[in-house]
């Protein structure tokens, strides 16, 4: 078989196998050709210049280097369009991908991969949610306050810091959700322009209330790192489930916060919590001395919305158990205070710790007499 | 039916800019956003030639399937338009874009982009056409007047050709037999798929 | 629910087979409020009914205040102008709403550029917003830019001309015109200073193709190119020596790259490797300024292979032995070598690809021209292509890529020191031939002058203005030194030597800027210079023109094409067109009566203006010389409206098309009556496609070389031999040139009327008033008026006769000096002494090659146009360079630790110090740096931005290399030596 002329990309050369540019001889004429020119053993290493003086207007080598991603010259200034002498980004391997051009690339993973897993992911959990409340109702007997004596469960500043916290977040996660998949559920509701101006505002508050969030998200992890240390009793609390499971079944023990919120704190919260916060300050253009090209914006959104969704479904979790899952734990995030009776239900460690005095009831300076507003607002 | 693509001879192409100016001109584009623009390869040394970009118009938009917003849409000569009223200014038809076609008017911290703007092939937008709403968003709307894209019809060689794809590869056919090289259509590969190209995946080049 | 089209070509494995069914599950089941679906565009179909109420469209160009009509309710107009950004005359429609400039579209029927336009062209709209030009008069008090009333600009200006005038006399103005004026307004301009009475005049092309003009005018007739961009797709071979097309004269390239495909062979020669040079099939680098060496290397291996046209030599070609013997001599391969760095086998290739390709053709342009030798280096030009009979023939020529829009007619009829409209010269006999044309007493003009003598003195050059100021008054050929300089239509950092221009504008009395983007001049005089050179009387009026979309008048581009632009718009602001100017202020200046008697006026804004077209009349009347007399304005305008009646290859007019409008019959015109397009418009003369042409007749452009220069030298004939005459001449040998004398003789005299008669008795065909010598020798007889002889390869009355290499002023080879030194310092040329040899020599004891080690070359990028005011001013061009750059080698870079975008210091030996980026490039050797010249407006470091009028900046600023180039200055015609200096670059710390 006669080899048409037509340069065969070097084996191994990274040259995508497809959706990369290519040089193309799309209408079948095939380049004029000196017959010796292709059997001289350097052919393939021949830049531009020295194939054209063989092959006059055989540009083959130069649509590999724009295949490959490289740069040429554009005489608009680098500052105002870093990636304009790019004429098509070069090709890369992303996780889940194939080699292809990196926007191309980054496409298939947000599409094939990050929307619809992480969208099924965050489905299962709500869903998983949603039977467990079914099936299991609220854990716990006790309401917050009852039992009498009042224990300071969280400081007037740690509910700020909390709450400031947690509505940045659900500006966040509502908005990013909107955006990730709000076409497939909301855009065939409400039409386009609708849901255009709707997602523009939201996309906009994801932006603004992005930096809200990161602070705040410092200030709790300050303010809870330390009594969410793995202590006593922990692995054995994770390794029966807490014993919230069985429909009767008492609580394991636990110090201050029990295991699993330990785990959400240091997976959701720490883990996720820090990389959606890092990935999102860089989509925000606000880490200085970055170059906000192209690819880093591919690699960075593909990171933040992976530990977006990841940290969405273990927050729903911890949202569920903060709200409705958990009885009385909101009134305690609300108002600070909770009684024996709660505490020794579900922190028993921690509550002989606050009876022994190893802890204090009160840890805020008792500032205009909290408890008795409790009382006063809300009477028993 | 007509499918709109562009081909940029790069044998011909001498980066005089004319295709850029004249679709700032035609569309009163602003500061900063560059619908079209021009790349020289080998910049300075034997082997320089120079490419012609813009949006490709690409059948299998990237742009489009990534758009969280779902505002962009195909024209039936295969124009890739979007409707400014609806984009978020996200950016990720940008990130997806393996041309650098989607423009911003601004790039500020926060994430402030603005509404996207590329070429949109002298089409307009989805605003009635010649209107003076269409016009403000998105130029003007020569396809609709009867006339072809403006870069391509002042560029100063005629090496970037705008138009039915049958035709444009016509000419350049023409154009590739009488001078019997140079064959390689500027990134048809990747914006129409290389079936077009009539060559197997992976070939040559 | 999603707008996209699904059809067959989207690739469904681009998207997971999850989201799909999830979108389409989704979108099916659920009723959509969407309006958009209704909007799916429906493609040209629909369009058709748009396009029929065309341009009913909207436009948002609201430029001038309180002209912002409702949408879609303006009156719609196109008006056929012509791109003001060089010589090669693209042609544009504009569309005009309610008096707004609205729109443009490519003119697809013109031959010229088939609607192509290069960056500038497809910008030109701007023009019709202009937002960064000059709106008001203004007057510098103070160091700050003040607006006044026209009133006030032309009284002040006036009296201190007058008073100028009483104390120093008329030679102490100097008046710099400009090759962007039309013909209409060059001509008037050089009739203003006549009638002011003076030669001190000038404009663009002495410092563009003044060489090119002389040097060519001196070898076969006439100093222009000869054939056509279009033509150049006649060309089996193009050789590019000293011209950057791609970047200069980007649609020519448009004729070129079509001829590239159908197999001409393209050679680029530059000390570049330029766009234009990635576009050819032999590319040839040489050091800057030996041109010589490499053109005469070609020729060498032509002669020795016996390539050169013998019958053809010795038919038209006068000196070629001499030259033959000469390069022979000297121009050895290894002399080639070691003067231009060009080993033999690649010179050897041009050359044979040159003999084997003919017709073959050359181009050149400021690569050639701009230096102490310039002259000399496009006669080796032309002498290349006599020895290939390559001249007067389609496909070959010297096709010389003009500059400016209007440079060339600008040369043929406007203000020029050393020549009244259409080369007449300046002796008595021209300026009573004018006199008669313009209708005033020759007394009268002669009494203008300073003195009888002074009327035939060429003036000073404008590329030497600033030592009519500067220089000892002693050592001047002039009474007075030059105390007051107009600049109107001409930016200063396009002259060299611009520190001490500095010095110059300081020392003024008077300095006026006539220019609808003065802004790099009014900087330069408002910015704060020496104390001591500050005339404390100086006065600084900056004054409104119109561009040329706000008037109308011819141009002619650089093939000798003559275009009509219509006007586009009112002028903008306070600005006025500068024939209105030229008349006005010749009013205040007493003369206006004079140079305004022939004219009808037309009102514009309420005042009087005189009509374009009446002016173009009188150039009809009175430029015979060069057949500026056949294109009446109506035969102009019917070739405007009917531009796709004419063949793209020949120019000509295909087959019989008669003018809608008018009933003109096009039949057998070229486009735009190229010049020469000889007698009277009734005469229906075709115009010259290709000059010199004897393969056509001379009523179809036809002819042969200009008999201009005597008939015999040293017993030798230098008229044409036998035979080669032009087609169907009635004399088929060498002839004279006509005038009454010859007619008896041929017994033709009585073909002329009686009316006739009386016109040309005493009178050669360039004086006949009534072109009746024309119309016998050429309509009845085929013979060309101008006679026909020999083209010389002998330029005896130039200073080196024969081409000779000399090294520039300021060179980096000491040794090369030593053997091609440059010319004797000459006393009165051009009115001023001028160094060669003691400055060359002094550089050389100085060793300054030492300390400035690179050579500087300079020249021009596609966004940006001459001094770039205008351009710079135009954000849609500006945007695309914002940086002045020097372009240095990776090798020199590194030399100096240089980085690519590292901002650097360019020094030259004048002191000049220029912070610009480094673009580090193997465009250039390592011996090379290179410039742009197109910027203004920062100074050695410091941004001139508070000096400017207010809202009058240019939106991009930067160094201009002008400020650093040194002196050298062509032997003949005071070209600058722009293209040629030295430097140093260091990179800028801290
Ligand atoms: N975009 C743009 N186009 C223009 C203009 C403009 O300002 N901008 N100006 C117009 C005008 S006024 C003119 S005159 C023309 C000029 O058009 P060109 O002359 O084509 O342009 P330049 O860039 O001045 O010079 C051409 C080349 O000369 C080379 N050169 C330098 N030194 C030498 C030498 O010693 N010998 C030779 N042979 N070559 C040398 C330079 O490297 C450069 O590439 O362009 C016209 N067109
Ligand atoms: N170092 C270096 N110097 C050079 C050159 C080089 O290559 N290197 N090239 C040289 C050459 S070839 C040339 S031609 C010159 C070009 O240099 P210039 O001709 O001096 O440069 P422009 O900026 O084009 O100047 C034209 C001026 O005319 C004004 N103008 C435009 N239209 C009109 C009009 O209708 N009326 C009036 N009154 N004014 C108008 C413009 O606003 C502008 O200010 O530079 C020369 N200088
Ligand atoms: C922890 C909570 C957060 C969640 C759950 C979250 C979620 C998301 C999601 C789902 C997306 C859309 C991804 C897509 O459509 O493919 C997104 C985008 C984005 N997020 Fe977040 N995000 C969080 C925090 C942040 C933070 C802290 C910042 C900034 C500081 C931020 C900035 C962004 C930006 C800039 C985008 C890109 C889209 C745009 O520019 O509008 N996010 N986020
Ligand atoms: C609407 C959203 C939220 C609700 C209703 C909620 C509710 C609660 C409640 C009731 C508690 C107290 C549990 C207890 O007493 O042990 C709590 C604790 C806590 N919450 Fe939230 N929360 C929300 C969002 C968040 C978010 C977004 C974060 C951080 C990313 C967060 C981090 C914490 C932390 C760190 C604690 C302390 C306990 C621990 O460390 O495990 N919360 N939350
Ligand atoms: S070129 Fe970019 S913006 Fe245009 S259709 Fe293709 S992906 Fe979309
Ligand atoms: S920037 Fe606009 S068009 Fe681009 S993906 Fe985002 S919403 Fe869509
Ligand atoms: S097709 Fe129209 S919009 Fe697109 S780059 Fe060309 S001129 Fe601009
Ligand atoms: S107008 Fe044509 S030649 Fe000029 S840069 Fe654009 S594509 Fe290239
Ligand atoms: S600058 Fe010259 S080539 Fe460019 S558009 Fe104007 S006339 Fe044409
Ligand atoms: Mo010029």
């Amino acid at each position: 078989q006669t080899k048409a002329p037509d340069d065969p990309a070097p084996a191994g050369a990274g040259v995508p196998s497809q959706g990369g540019i290519q040089g193309q001889n799309i209408f079948d004429v095939k380049p004029e050709v000196k017959p010796d020119a292709s059997s001289d053993p350097d052919y393939m290493k021949q830049n531009n210049a020295q194939r054209n003086r063989v092959q006059p207007g055989n540009n083959a080598p130069m649509w590999r280097g724009v295949a490959g991603g490289i740069e040429g010259y554009s005489s608009l200034p680098r500052s105002q369009a870093p990636e304009a002498g790019v004429l098509i980004q070069g090709p890369v391997q992303y996780p889940g991908s194939r080699l292809t051009t990196a926007g191309e690339a980054w496409r298939q993973v947000r599409n094939n991969w990050i929307i619809p897993y992480g969208g099924a992911l965050f489905l299962i959990v709500l869903g998983a949610l949603a039977l467990l409340f079914l099936a299991r109702g609220p854990i716990g007997h006790s309401d917050t306050e009852a039992g009498g004596a009042r224990i300071e469960r969280f400081t007037a500043f740690e509910r700020s810091a909390h709450w400031a916290n947690a509505i940045a977040f659900v500006i966040l996660a509502v908005s990013g959700l909107v955006m990730a998949f709000g076409k497939f559920f909301m855009l065939p509701v409400l039409g386009l322009t609708l849901y255009g101006w709707l997602t523009y505002l939201l996309k906009n508050l994801h932006n603004f209330a992005g930096p809200v969030f990161a602070v705040s998200l410092v200030i709790i992890i300050v303010a809870f790192v330390r009594d969410n240390l793995p202590q006593r009793g922990d692995l054995k609390w994770l390794l029966k489930m807490g014993g919230t499971l069985s429909k009767n079944g008492q609580e394991l023990p636990s110090h201050r916060f029990n295991a699993g919120e330990k785990v959400v704190f240091w997976l959701g919260t720490f883990l996720f919590g820090i990389i959606a916060v890092g990935s999102g300050l860089v989509m925000d253009h606000l880490i200085p001395g970055v170059v906000y090209d192209r690819q880093t914006m591919q690699v960075t959104h593909m990171v933040h919305s992976i530990a977006a969704v990841l940290m969405m479904s273990v927050l729903a979790l911890h949202i569920y158990l903060g709200t409705v899952g958990v009885r009385g734990a909101y009134r305690a995030m609300r108002n600070g205070y909770v009684g024996d009776e709660w505490a020794r239900e579900h922190h028993a460690y921690w509550y002989e710790d606050i009876q022994a005095g190893r802890v204090p009831a009160q840890r805020s300076r008792p500032a205009g007499g909290a408890p008795e507003d409790i009382k006063n607002v809300r009477p028993a | 039916m007509a499918r709109m693509k562009f081909v940029c001879d790069s044998e011909r192409c001498i980066e005089c800019n004319s295709c850029v100016t004249a679709c700032k001109n035609e569309h009163e584009v602003p500061w900063g956003v560059n619908r079209r623009r021009v790349v020289t390869l080998n910049d300075g040394v034997p082997g320089e030639r120079s490419i012609s970009v813009a949006c490709m118009h690409c059948s299998d938009a990237p742009c489009m399937a990534v758009c969280p917003v779902n505002c962009f849409y195909r024209t039936d000569e295969g124009v890739v338009l979007h409707d400014k009223d609806v984009c978020i200014g996200c950016g990720y038809c940008s990130y997806a874009c393996p041309f650098g076609a989607p423009q911003f008017p601004a790039s500020g911290t926060f994430g402030v982009r603005g509404k996207m703007d590329k070429c949109t092939f002298c089409a307009g937008g989805p605003e009635a056409n010649g209107s003076q709403a269409e016009f403000e968003k998105y130029g003007r709307n020569r396809l609709a007047e009867g006339k072809l894209p403006a870069c391509a019809e002042m560029c100063s060689t005629k090496a970037l050709l705008g138009g039915d794809g049958d035709v444009v590869a016509d000419i350049f056919r023409n154009r590739v037999i009488t001078r019997g090289k140079g064959a390689e259509a500027w990134g048809w590969g990747t914006a129409y798929g290389s079936k077009q190209a009539g060559q197997p995946p992976g070939g040559k080049s | 629910m999603l707008l996209t089209k699904k059809n067959g070509s989207i690739n469904a494995a681009g998207r997971s087979p999850f989201v799909h069914s999830l979108q389409r599950g989704l979108s099916q089941a659920l009723p959509t409020m969407d309006r958009r679906g209704f909007l799916r565009r429906s493609g040209l179909g629909v369009g058709v009914g748009i396009a029929a109420s065309s341009l009913a469209l909207v436009k948002k160009a609201q430029a001038v205040e309180g002209r912002a009509p409702a949408i879609g309710q303006g009156k719609i107009e196109v008006k056929r102008t012509v791109c003001t950004h060089c010589s090669v005359g693209c042609a544009i429609d504009a569309v005009v709403e309610n008096g707004v400039w609205v729109r443009q579209e490519p003119v697809f029927d013109s031959p010229l550029n088939l609607g192509a336009h290069c960056a500038k062209g497809a910008a030109i709209r701007e023009h019709g917003h202009g937002e960064f030009r000059l709106r008001y008069p203004m007057k510098l008090v103070n160091g700050k830019y003040q607006r006044i009333s026209w009133d006030q600009a032309y009284d002040e200006i006036a009296a201190k001309m007058l008073e100028l005038r009483k104390a120093s006399g008329p030679d102490s103005v100097y008046w710099i015109g400009s090759s962007k004026h039309s013909n209409e307004q060059s001509y008037l301009m050089r009739k203003f200073v006549s009638l002011w009475g003076s030669n001190n005049c000038d404009h663009q092309a002495r410092i563009c193709h003044s060489t090119t003009v002389a040097g060519v005018a001196n070898t076969w007739g006439y100093g222009a190119m000869t054939n056509s961009y279009n033509d150049m797709q006649n060309s089996k071979c193009a050789l590019y020596i000293g011209s950057n097309a791609a970047e200069a004269h980007p649609v020519s390239m448009l004729h070129m790259l079509h001829a590239k495909e159908r197999g001409t062979k393209m050679i680029v020669c530059d000390p570049r490797f330029t766009r234009t040079a990635a576009k050819a099939d032999h590319y040839i680098r040489f050091r800057s300024g030996t041109d010589i060496p490499v053109l005469f290397g070609i020729l060498y291996h032509i002669f020795k292979n016996g390539w050169e046209d013998k019958k053809y030599i010795n038919d038209r070609v006068y000196g070629m032995d001499e030259v033959k013997a000469d390069v022979m001599a000297k121009w050895t391969p290894d002399k080639v070598f070691e003067a231009s760095g060009v080993p033999e086998e690649q010179i050897y290739k041009a050359a044979e690809m040159m003999a084997k390709n003919r017709p073959s053709t050359i181009v050149w342009c400021m690569g050639q021209t701009q230096h102490s030798i310039g002259n000399a280096m496009v006669r080796a030009s032309c002498i290349l292509q006599l020895a290939l009979g390559n001249v007067g023939v389609s496909g070959g020529g010297a096709n010389i890529f003009r500059g400016h829009d209007n440079v060339q007619g600008a040369t043929d009829i406007g203000p020029n020191p050393d020549s009244l409209p259409g080369y007449y010269g300046i002796p008595e006999g021209s300026w009573r031939h004018f006199a008669k044309v313009w209708g005033v007493d020759y007394d009268w003009i002669k009494g203008r002058f300073a003195s009888p003598a002074m009327m035939s003195k060429p003036g000073i050059t404008v590329s030497r203005w600033i030592d009519g100021v500067l220089e000892k008054n002693e050592l001047i050929d002039q009474d007075p030194n030059l105390r007051a300089v107009v600049y109107w239509g001409h930016a200063p950092n396009s002259q060299s030597r611009g520190l001490e221009m500095k010095r110059a504008m300081d020392k003024l009395d008077l300095l006026v800027v006539i220019d609808p983007y003065p802004s790099a001049t009014a900087a330069m005089a408002a910015m704060p210079g020496k104390p001591e050179d500050l005339n404390p009387n100086r006065a600084v009026y900056l004054l409104p023109a119109a561009t040329q979309f706000e008037t109308s008048g011819s141009v002619t581009a650089s093939n000798r094409s003559i275009q009509w632009r219509e006007k586009v718009i009112e002028p903008l602001w306070e600005s006025r067109s500068d024939q209105m100017i030229m008349h006005q202020l010749a009013e205040k200046l007493g003369f206006g009566k004079e140079l305004s008697k022939n004219f009808k006026m037309q009102k514009v804004k309420g005042m009087d203006e005189p009509m374009p077209e009446e002016i173009l009349r009188e150039v009809n009347r009175s430029v015979w010389t060069i057949g500026y007399t056949g294109q009446s304005p109506e035969r102009l305008k019917a070739h405007m409206r009917n531009m796709g009646a004419f063949d793209v290859k020949t120019l000509k007019a295909k087959g019989n098309v008669k003018d809608a409008q008018t009933g003109y019959d096009l039949t057998g015109d070229y486009f735009g009556l190229p010049w020469p397009c000889f007698g009277t418009p009734e005469l229906k003369h075709p115009g010259s496609p290709n000059l010199y042409d004897t393969s056509k007749h001379v009523m179809d452009g036809g002819g042969n070389f200009r008999a201009n220069f005597g008939v015999e030298r040293n017993g030798k004939n230098l008229l044409a031999e036998d035979g080669s005459a032009s087609l169907g001449a009635d004399i088929q040998t060498g002839y004279p040139e006509f005038d009454h004398v010859l007619l008896k003789k041929l017994g033709w005299w009585d073909e002329l009327t009686d009316a006739e008669k009386a016109a040309a008795e005493g009178k050669n065909w360039k004086t006949d008033s009534s072109g009746g010598i024309i119309r016998v020798a050429m309509k009845n007889h085929g013979c060309h008026v101008f006679g026909n002889a020999k083209a010389r390869a002998v330029v005896w009355n130039f200073p080196d006769g024969v081409p000779q290499h000399r090294e520039p002023i300021y060179s980096t080879r000491p040794d090369l000096v030593a053997k091609y030194p440059t010319h004797d310092d000459k006393k009165a040329f051009w009115r001023l002494p001028t160094l060669y040899k003691t400055l060359q020599q002094k550089n050389l004891t100085d060793k300054v090659h030492e300390k400035f080690p690179l050579i500087l070359s300079s020249g021009r990028l596609t966004e940006y146009e001459g001094g770039g005011d205008e351009t710079r001013s135009n954000p849609w061009l500006a945007e695309l360079q914002q940086e002045a750059f020097v372009e240095i080698n990776p090798k020199a870079a590194a030399e100096r630790g240089i980085r690519n975008g590292d901002r650097v210091w360019l020094m030259t030996p004048t002191g000049a110090r220029l912070n610009v980026q480094a673009l580090v490039t193997e465009r250039v050797g390592p011996d090379t740096c290179w410039m742009p010249f197109h910027f203004a407006g920062r100074w050695q470091g410091t941004d001139m931005l508070p000096y400017y009028p207010s809202g009058a900046a240019p939106v991009v600023r930067g160094e201009a290399v002008n400020t650093a180039t040194t002196y050298g200055y062509d032997s003949v015609t005071m070209m600058q030596e722009t293209k040629t200096t030295i430097c140093n670059v260091e990179k800028v710390t801290a």
